[in-house]
C-alpha cells in the first residue's frame, strides 16, 4: 500500500475518534508532546493506561461483587480511573466514570454494576480503537512513513 | 346538648393549639431553618384549615345558640301550660262535679223528704183510718175525715217544700192541700161528704169481688158527680181565712188514684200540671187496712222540682255556664236557666226533651251529646269532654249519669196498686218508674270561665318567650359575627403572611440553587470554552487558512473569549452570593500588580488613541496584605469599563495612602529610627528623609484609589444603580459596547469584601471618577519598602517629550516633587526648540549668558536658571518615539539630530509596543540603549533615573583616566533593557557602588567573569530565568545577527546581574549561588543546542526542578512529560509518602525512576551537588492518592519546614474542581491548585509565578 494512502487513512481514523468523541483535547495535547526525545510517547502512556484501567476495572468489578460493598473504596477506583482516562482524552470513559461515582455517592449498587458494565463498554471500545489507531501507526513506520503530524486545523469541530 | 357542648369546646381546643403552633416557629425561625421550614408547611396547612373551620365553628355556635334558647323558651311555655292547664283541668273537674253534685243531691233531698212525707203520711192514715174501723154513722166518717184533715195538714205545713198532699179515699172522698208556689197561697181541697156516704156499705161488697173494678167503676161514676171544695188557709195556723169555692175536680192537682199504685207498691211519677211551669215530682202510696187485704186509701205526694233549678240557677250565676237535668229519655227535669220546660204549645203541656230546649246552648250541648252518643250512653255513664264548640264559644261538657236505684222505696213494695184517673183533665203524664229512674245531670261550663286566663297567659307568654329569644338570637349572632370578625381578620392576613413567607423562601431557595449550581457548574463550563479556544489558537496559528476564513477564525476566538470572560465573571459572582469566595491573605507588591495591569491595558488604549496612565503617590505602600489576584480583578474590570467609554484622552489610575496615624510624632519617630538603622547601614546609600511609615499589622490601611477617564460619563441619577448586577448606565451601549453589567457589580462586591466602598465622584468636565478604598494591611516591615532613590542633589535635568498630557503633567509634577528640574515638551519642534534652548543657552551661559535670540518664557526661563545653577547637571531625555515621524523615512534624520546632543545628555527612548525591529536597531546601532516601553511611570523613571546616576558615578573617575575610551566601550556594549520585574529588587535599596564599579569590565574573559558573579550578591534565580527568556526572544527576532547577539546578551546578563544591586536584606545562602551559576550553565548550552533546533518549544520552565507526586501512572506520565517539555527536571513518584521521603533527604534513585533518562544524563552532574540542599523547587502534588493523600503528605512537609525558613512551593492537582476543594488546599498549606486534565499553559503560568514569588 501507498505510504500517502495509509496516511490518509490515518488521518481519517484520527479525525473519526475525536468526531465519535472517543478522544478529546488531551489527546491531541498527547500528541504534541511526542517528539524525537520520546518517539513513542502516546502508545507508552496508552499502554500504561490500558495496564492500568485493566486493573481499576478488576479491582471494581472484585468489589462490587462482594456482599457488603465498600463504596468508598469503589469511589476512590472510579476517581483514578476517571482521572487516568481524562488524562489521555478517553472522553467517553470518563462520562461514565462520571455517571459511575454519582451512583455511587447514592450507593445505587444496581446502577452502579450498570455503569460498571458501561465503563467496561467504553473501554474496550476506546481499547479496540486506539489499538487500531496504533497498529495502523506502526504499519505506517514499517513501510517507511512517517506518521503525519496531527493538525488540528484539519479536524472540523 | 352536652355533646354539642364538648364538640364546640374540641373545635376551640384545636384551634387554639393550631395557633400555638403557628406562632411558635415564628420564635425559633432564627436558630432552625431546616425545622422552621417544616413547621412552615404544617403551619400553612393547619392555619387554612383552621381558617374553614372558623366559619364552621361560627355557624355552628349560632346555631347552637338558637337552639338552646329556642329550647328553653319552648320548655319554659311548655310546662308552665301544660302543669298549668293539668291543674287547672283537675280543678275545674271538681268543681264541675261538685257543681253537678248538688242539684242532685238536692234532688236526692226532695225525694227522701217526699218518701218520708209520703210514708209518715201512709202511717198516720193507717193509724187513723183504722181507729175508725166501724163507722156507722156519717158523724163517725166526718169525724175520721177531721182527723184525718188534722193529721196531714201538721204533715203539710211540717215540710215547706211539698207541693200538694192528696188522700182518696175509697169511697172517693178526696182530702187534699195545695200549695201554691207562685202566689204563696195554701189551699184545703175536698170533695163533698154526703155523696160518699151511701156508697161505703156496697164499695166493701164490691171490693171484696172484684176490688179494682169496683173501684173504677165507682171512681168514674163518682167522679161524675162529684163536687169539691176549695178553701184558702192561712199558710202557718191551717185556719181558714177565705170563703169555700167549689172547683172542678182535678182542676188544680192531681189526686193519686188507685190507678198510681196497681201492685199495692209505691210509685214515682215526674208529672206536670197546668198550675206550674216546673214538673214535679210525685209520690203515691196506698194504704191498707188492719187486715192488710184492701186499699182503704191512697196518699200522694207531690214536690215540685222548682227548688232544683232554683239551686242550678244560683250555681250556674256564681260560676257561669249551663247546667241541665234530664231524664234517661232526654226530658228536661231542671234546667240552669229560665227556659220552659213544658212545651206550650202543646195542650196538654209536656215536658221537653231537652235537644228541644229554648236555650242555645242548653241545645246544642244536648245535640252535640246526642250526636255523639246517640241514645247510648256510656257504660261509664259518666262524660267529660273539653273544649267543644258550642256556638262561637268553647265548653267543657260533663254528663253524670244519677242511679237512683237507692231509693229507700223498696218496703212499699207490698202496697197495694194505687190507680190514678185523671178523668177532668185529659192529662197524659209521662210517667217515669222512678225504680229504674236514671238521671242525667249535664254541666256545660264555657272553657274561657277555666282556662280563659290560663290560655290567654300561655299565649302571651308564649309570644313574648319567643319574641325575645328571637332578640337574643339576633343580637347573639350580631355579636359572634362581630367577634369572628376580627379573628377571621387576622387569620386571613396571618394566611397571607404565611404564603409570602412561603413565596420568599422558595424564591430564596431557588436563587440559592442558582449560585450554587453556576458555582458548581465552574469545571464544566470552563473546560469545554477553554478547549474551544485552544483549538481556535491551534486552528489561527495554521498557514493554510484563507484570509476570509482567518478572519472569521479569528472572529470565533474573540468571540470566545469574550464568552469566557463573561463565564468567568458570572462564576465569579455566583461564588461571591454562593459565598464560597474566599480571599486570600498573601503578601504582594501592590505597586507592581497595578503597573502590570497599566502596562496589560496601555496596548489595548493604544488603538483607541487613550492614553493610561499610572499615578501612586509616594506613600503608598510598597508590599501589603491581601488577595492580589483580586485587587487586580477590580482594577481591570474599573479600567475595561473606563476604556470601553473612552475613546480619546485619558485614563487615570491614582492611588494614595490615608494613614490614619500619621502625626507629627510619626515622622520623628520614624527619622529615629531611621537614623539607628542609617549608622548600621553603608553610608554609601543616601539618606532619605520622606516620612516612614510605621504601620501597625492588625492596624490596617485604606488605600485610596481612583480611575478617572474621561469618557462620555455616567448621569448621576445612574451612580448608584450601576453597581447593580446587569446594570447598565445606558441600555443603548449594549450594542454599542456589549458587555453584561457584572463588571462593576463584581468590583463593588470584591470592594465590600475587602472591607472597602467605591461611588462614583463627580468630576470636572467629561467622563467618569470611580473613587474607592480598601482596608489592606501592610506587614509588619513595611518602613523598608519606601526606600525611594533621591534625585534631590544628584544635578539631574530631564526632559519629557511625552505625548501624553496626562502622563507627562503626573511625571513631570511627581519629578518636581522630588527635586528634579524637568521640562516639557509635546512634539517634535517643541523638543527641538527646548534642546537648542537648553543647550545652546547653556554654552551660551557659560560665556555670556542668554541668547536674547530665543525666546523664552518665564516658566523655561526659571528651569535654566535653575539648570545653570546645577554644578555638574546631567541632561535626561525621554522621547517618545511616537514624537518621530514614523511614516516616512524622516525619523532617520530626527534620529540624527537628536544623536548630536547624545554626548551631552543622556537618551531614553520611550517605545511603542509595535515599534518596529528596524527602528529598534537603529537605536541600538547608535548607542541609544535605554529604552522602555510605553506606558511610562514612576516606577521605571526611578530606574531610569538610577541607571544614570550611577552612570555617571562610574563614568566621573573613568573620565578622569581615560574618559573618551571609557565611554565610548561602555555605551557600545550597554544594552540596558529595563525589566520591571526586577525594579523591585532594583529600587529596594541603594546600590552598592564599588562592588559594581569593580564588576564592570568587560573586557575579561568570561571565566572570570562567572567567577565574580559568584563572588558578587547574585540576584534571584528566576531573574536569570527571565532574562534568559528575554534575550531568547530577543535572539530569535533578530536571526542574522544571532551569534553576535548572542555575545551582547551573555554580557548584558551579566551586566544586568551585576548592575541590578545586590539587597543588602536578602539572605544570602551559597547554594544560591551554585545554583545561579549551574543556571547560567545551562542556560549556555541549551542556547547552543536550541539555536540548531526548531525554535517552537519554549523552554519556561529551565532549569526548575519539580517533585511529581502522582499515583495514576498514565497522568503520571503525561503530566511529567509536558513538565520535561518545559525544560524542567522531573522526578515522579507514586503516593504522599514517597512525596515525604524524597523530601527529607531519602531520595533513592530507584524512586525516581520515571526521570526521564535524558534528563538524568544531563542533571547528572550537577544532581550530586544538589541533593545535599532541598532538591526541590515545586512540587506537584496529587490530592488522592493512596497511603498517604496530597493534603496530609502537605501538611507533614509543612510542619517539617517549619523552623527552617524554607518554603517549598507545593501546587495541588485535583479532579475536583470545586472551590471548596480550593479551599482544602490552601488550607492545608499548598499554594495554587490546578484541576485535571492538565492545562499545558495554564500549568507553566502557575509554576513560574510560585517559582517567582518564592525567592
Amino acid at each position: 500500500m501507498e505510504v500517502g494512502q495509509m496516511q490518509r487513512q490515518w488521518l481519517d481514523y484520527t479525525r473519526s475518534l475525536f468526531l465519535e468523541g472517543f478522544l478529546d483535547a488531551q489527546f491531541m495535547q498527547l500528541q504534541q508532546l511526542q517528539d524525537e526525545n520520546n518517539p513513542d510517547f502516546v502508545v507508552e502512556v496508552v499502554s500504561l493506561f490500558f495496564q492500568d484501567s485493566e486493573r481499576l476495572l478488576k479491582d471494581l468489578t472484585f468489589a462490587l461483587d462482594q456482599n457488603a460493598v465498600d463504596f468508598k473504596k469503589v469511589d476512590a477506583h472510579v476517581h483514578q480511573l476517571k482521572g487516568s482516562s481524562s488524562s489521555i482524552g478517553a472522553q467517553r470513559v470518563k462520562n461514565a466514570c462520571i455517571d459511575f461515582r454519582n451512583f455511587c455517592e447514592e450507593q445505587n449498587i444496581d446502577a452502579c454494576l450498570r455503569c460498571l458494565q458501561q465503563v467496561k463498554e467504553e473501554y474496550c471500545l476506546v481499547k479496540n480503537k486506539l489499538e487500531t489507531l496504533f497498529r495502523l501507526e506502526q504499519q505506517i513506520v514499517a513501510v517507511g512513513g512517517s506518521i503525519p503530524l496531527v493538525e488540528p486545523t484539519q479536524m472540523s469541530f | 346538648m352536652g355533646t354539642n357542648c364538648r364538640h364546640v369546646f374540641d373545635r376551640l381546643q384545636s384551634f387554639a393549639t393550631c395557633w400555638k403552633k403557628n406562632s411558635t416557629p415564628t420564635g425559633r425561625r432564627v436558630f432552625h431553618r431546616d425545622v422552621e421550614k417544616e413547621e412552615f408547611q404544617y403551619a400553612s396547612t393547619q392555619c387554612l384549615s383552621s381558617y374553614y373551620s372558623v366559619f364552621v365553628v361560627r355557624l355552628a355556635i349560632m346555631a347552637m345558640l338558637a337552639i338552646l334558647i329556642g329550647l328553653l323558651t319552648f320548655l319554659t311555655w311548655h310546662f308552665t301550660k301544660i302543669y298549668t292547664t293539668k291543674s287547672l283541668n283537675s280543678l275545674a273537674y271538681d268543681l264541675r262535679y261538685e257543681l253537678l253534685q248538688r242539684p242532685i243531691l238536692r234532688m236526692w233531698n226532695i225525694l227522701n223528704s217526699t218518701s218520708e212525707i209520703t210514708t209518715a203520711q201512709v202511717k198516720l192514715s193507717q193509724y187513723v183510718i183504722r181507729s175508725h174501723t166501724n163507722l156507722a154513722t156519717q158523724a163517725d166518717q166526718v169525724e175520721m175525715y177531721d182527723a184525718m184533715r188534722a193529721v196531714t195538714w201538721a204533715l203539710f205545713a211540717s215540710k215547706r217544700a211539698l207541693n200538694s198532699i192528696t188522700v182518696k179515699y175509697k169511697n172517693g172522698f178526696v182530702q187534699a192541700f195545695h200549695r201554691d208556689l207562685k202566689d204563696n197561697n195554701t189551699f184545703y181541697i175536698y170533695s163533698d161528704i154526703s155523696n160518699y156516704s151511701m156508697a161505703s156499705s156496697g164499695y166493701n161488697e164490691i171490693n171484696s169481688l172484684s176490688p179494682h173494678e169496683a173501684w173504677n167503676d165507682k171512681d168514674i161514676h163518682g167522679n161524675k158527680s162529684a163536687i169539691w171544695y176549695r178553701e184558702p188557709l192561712d199558710p202557718v195556723s191551717g185556719e181558714k181565712i177565705g170563703k169555700v169555692m167549689p172547683i172542678a175536680p182535678e182542676d188544680s192537682i192531681n189526686i193519686a188514684g188507685l190507678s198510681q199504685v196497681p201492685d199495692g207498691v209505691a210509685s214515682w211519677h215526674v208529672a206536670v200540671s197546668k198550675f206550674t211551669d216546673s214538673p214535679l215530682l210525685s209520690a203515691a202510696l196506698p194504704v191498707w187496712d188492719a187486715s192488710n187485704k184492701s186499699i182503704e186509701a191512697v196518699v200522694g205526694v207531690t214536690t215540685a222540682l222548682y227548688s232544683v233549678g232554683q239551686l242550678m240557677k244560683e250555681l250556674v250565676e256564681l260560676h257561669s255556664g249551663h247546667m241541665y237535668l234530664t231524664s234517661q229519655e232526654g226530658y228536661l227535669l231542671a234546667t240552669s236557666t229560665n227556659a220552659p220546660l213544658l212545651s206550650n204549645s202543646t195542650k196538654p203541656p209536656k215536658l221537653k226533651m231537652a235537644v228541644d230546649c229554648e236555650n242555645e246552648v242548653i241545645r246544642e250541648g244536648a245535640q252535640w251529646l246526642q250526636k255523639t252518643y246517640g241514645n247510648n250512653s256510656p257504660q261509664s255513664h259518666e262524660v267529660h269532654v273539653e273544649n267543644i264548640k258550642l256556638g262561637r264559644q268553647q265548653y267543657y261538657i260533663d254528663s253524670f249519669f244519677l242511679n237512683l236505684k237507692r231509693l229507700p222505696l223498696v218496703h212499699f213494695k207490698t202496697l197495694h196498686l194505687l190507680l190514678m184517673v185523671d178523668l177532668m183533665c185529659n192529662i197524659v203524664l209521662k210517667i217515669l218508674q222512678l225504680s229504674k229512674e236514671d238521671q242525667v245531670g249535664v254541666i256545660i261550663i264555657p272553657r274561657k270561665h277555666i282556662m280563659g286566663q290560663a290560655d290567654e297567659r300561655a299565649f302571651k307568654t308564649l309570644v313574648i318567650l319567643i319574641s325575645a329569644s328571637l332578640c337574643i338570637i339576633v343580637i347573639g349572632c350580631v355579636c359572634i359575627l362581630i367577634l369572628t370578625n376580627g379573628v377571621s381578620k387576622e387569620m386571613k392576613l396571618r394566611a397571607e403572611l404565611i404564603s409570602h413567607l412561603e413565596a420568599r423562601r422558595k424564591a430564596e431557595a431557588s436563587s440559592n440553587y442558582k449560585s450554587q449550581f453556576l458555582a458548581n457548574m465552574s469545571h464544566e463550563l470552563r473546560t469545554p470554552m477553554a478547549a474551544v479556544i485552544g483549538l481556535l489558537d491551534i486552528l489561527i496559528s495554521d498557514d493554510h487558512l484563507t484570509n476570509e476564513q482567518c478572519a472569521t477564525v479569528t472572529q470565533i476566538r474573540k468571540c470566545s473569549t469574550a464568552l469566557l470572560r463573561l463565564l468567568n465573571n458570572i462564576l465569579d459572582l455566583s461564588k461571591v452570593e454562593s459565598g464560597k469566595l474566599i480571599l486570600e491573605d498573601a503578601e504582594f507588591d501592590l505597586g507592581r500588580e497595578l503597573e502590570g495591569l497599566v502596562d496589560m491595558f496601555s496596548v489595548q488604549c493604544i488603538n483607541y488613541n487613550v492614553e493610561t496612565v499610572l499615578d501612586l503617590s509616594d506613600d503608598m505602600p510598597k508590599l501589603v496584605r491581601g488577595d492580589s489576584a483580586r485587587v487586580v480583578q477590580i482594577f481591570a474590570n474599573l479600567i475595561n469599563n473606563s476604556i470601553k467609554f473612552t475613546l480619546s484622552g485619558h485614563i487615570v489610575l491614582r492611588g494614595w495612602c490615608e494613614n490614619p496615624n500619621s502625626c507629627s510624632d510619626d515622622t520623628s519617630f520614624s527619622l529615629e529610627e531611621k537614623k539607628s538603622r542609617c549608622s548600621q547601614k553603608t553610608k554609601a546609600k543616601q539618606h532619605q528623609n520622606h516620612a516612614k511609615r510605621i504601620s501597625n499589622r492588625d492596624n490596617k490601611m485604606k488605600l485610596w484609589f481612583e480611575v478617572d477617564d474621561t469618557g462620555c460619563g455616567i448621569d448621576p441619577s445612574k451612580w448608584e444603580s450601576v453597581f447593580e448586577s446587569f446594570e447598565q448606565a445606558d441600555p443603548s451601549t449594549t450594542r454599542l459596547h456589549g458587555g453584561t453589567g457584572l463588571g462593576l457589580c463584581i468590583v463593588r462586591t470584591l470592594v465590600n469584601k475587602m472591607g472597602g466602598e467605591i461611588k462614583v465622584v463627580k468630576k470636572e468636565g467629561p467622563g467618569t471618577l470611580m473613587r474607592l478604598y480598601l482596608r489592606l494591611s501592610a506587614p509588619v516591615d513595611a518602613s523598608e519598602q519606601h526606600c525611594q532613590a533621591d534625585f534631590a542633589n544628584k544635578g539631574l535635568v530631564v526632559l519629557l517629550a511625552l505625548q501624553g498630557n496626562m502622563g507627562r503633567s503626573v511625571t513631570s509634577k511627581w519629578l518636581q516633587k522630588n527635586g528634579v528640574v524637568t521640562m516639557e515638551a509635546s512634539e517634535w519642534n517643541g523638543l527641538t526648540q527646548t534642546l537648542r534652548i537648553l543647550f545652546h543657552a547653556r554654552s551660551s551661559a557659560q560665556n555670556n549668558g542668554f541668547d536674547a535670540n530665543y525666546s523664552i518664557h518665564d516658566n523655561l526661563k526659571s528651569k535654566l536658571l535653575s539648570i545653570q545653577e546645577l554644578r555638574n547637571p546631567v541632561f535626561a531625555i525621554a522621547v517618545d518615539i511616537g514624537l518621530l515621524d514614523l511614516s516616512t523615512d524622516i525619523w532617520k534624520e530626527q534620529l540624527n539630530f537628536l544623536h548630536k546632543y547624545f554626548g551631552r545628555a543622556k537618551f531614553v527612548w520611550i517605545l511603542n509596543h509595535d515599534s518596529s525591529n528596524t527602528i529598534k536597531m537603529e537605536l541600538c546601532k547608535k548607542g541609544h540603549t535605554l529604552t522602555v516601553n510605553k506606558p511610562f511611570y514612576k516606577t521605571k523613571m526611578i530606574h531610569i533615573l538610577e541607571a544614570i546616576i550611577k552612570e555617571r558615578n562610574d563614568e566621573l573617575p573613568k573620565k578622569n583616566m581615560t574618559p573618551k575610551a571609557r565611554l565610548k566601550e561602555g555605551n557600545l556594549h550597554e544594552s540596558l533593557e529595563i525589566d520591571y520585574t526586577q525594579c523591585d529588587v532594583a529600587s529596594s535599596d541603594g546600590s552598592d557602588i564599588s562592588e559594581v564599579g569593580s564588576s564592570k569590565h568587560v573586557s575579561v574573559s568570561q571565566d572570570k567573569q562567572r567567577e565574580k558573579i559568584v563572588r558578587s550578591n547574585p540576584p534571584s534565580q528566576h531573574q536569570i530565568n527571565n532574562f534568559v527568556e528575554l534575550t531568547n526572544e530577543y535572539m530569535e527576532d533578530s536571526n542574522p545577527t544571532k551569534e553576535e547577539l548572542c555575545q551582547s546578551s551573555l554580557n548584558s546578563n551579566d551586566v544586568t546581574a551585576n548592575v541590578t544591586p545586590k539587597s543588602s536584606s536578602t539572605k544570602q545562602t551559597s547554594f544560591a549561588t551554585v545554583a545561579q551559576g549551574e543556571d547560567s550553565e545551562y542556560g549556555e548550552t541549551r542556547k547552543v543546542s536550541s539555536s540548531s533546533r526548531a525554535v517552537s518549544a519554549k523552554k519556561s520552565l529551565e532549569g526548575l526542578r519539580i517533585l511529581l507526586a502522582e499515583d495514576t501512572p498514565v497522568i503520571q506520565r503525561v503530566a511529567t512529560i509536558m513538565l520535561e517539555k518545559m525544560g524542567a527536571t522531573v522526578v515522579a513518584v507514586g503516593d504522599g509518602q514517597q512525596a515525604v521521603d524524597a523530601l527529607n533527604g531519602i531520595p533513592g534513585v530507584e524512586d525516581c525512576r520515571r526521570e526521564s533518562l535524558l534528563k538524568e544524563r544531563s542533571t547528572r552532574s550537577s544532581q550530586t551537588e544538589i541533593l545535599s540542599y532541598p532538591p526541590y523547587d515545586l512540587i506537584l502534588m496529587d490530592c488522592q492518592m493512596p497511603k498517604m493523600d496530597g493534603y496530609e503528605a502537605t501538611k507533614a512537609i509543612r510542619k517539617s519546614e517549619v523552623g527552617t525558613g524554607l518554603h517549598i512551593p507545593i501546587v495541588a492537582l485535583t479532579a475536583h474542581a470545586m472551590s471548596c476543594d480550593e479551599a482544602k488546599c490552601l488550607e492545608v498549606g499548598m499554594d495554587a491548585y490546578l484541576t485535571k486534565p492538565i492545562d499545558f499553559k495554564l500549568m507553566e503560568s502557575t509554576i513560574l509565578s510560585l517559582t517567582r514569588r518564592t525567592w
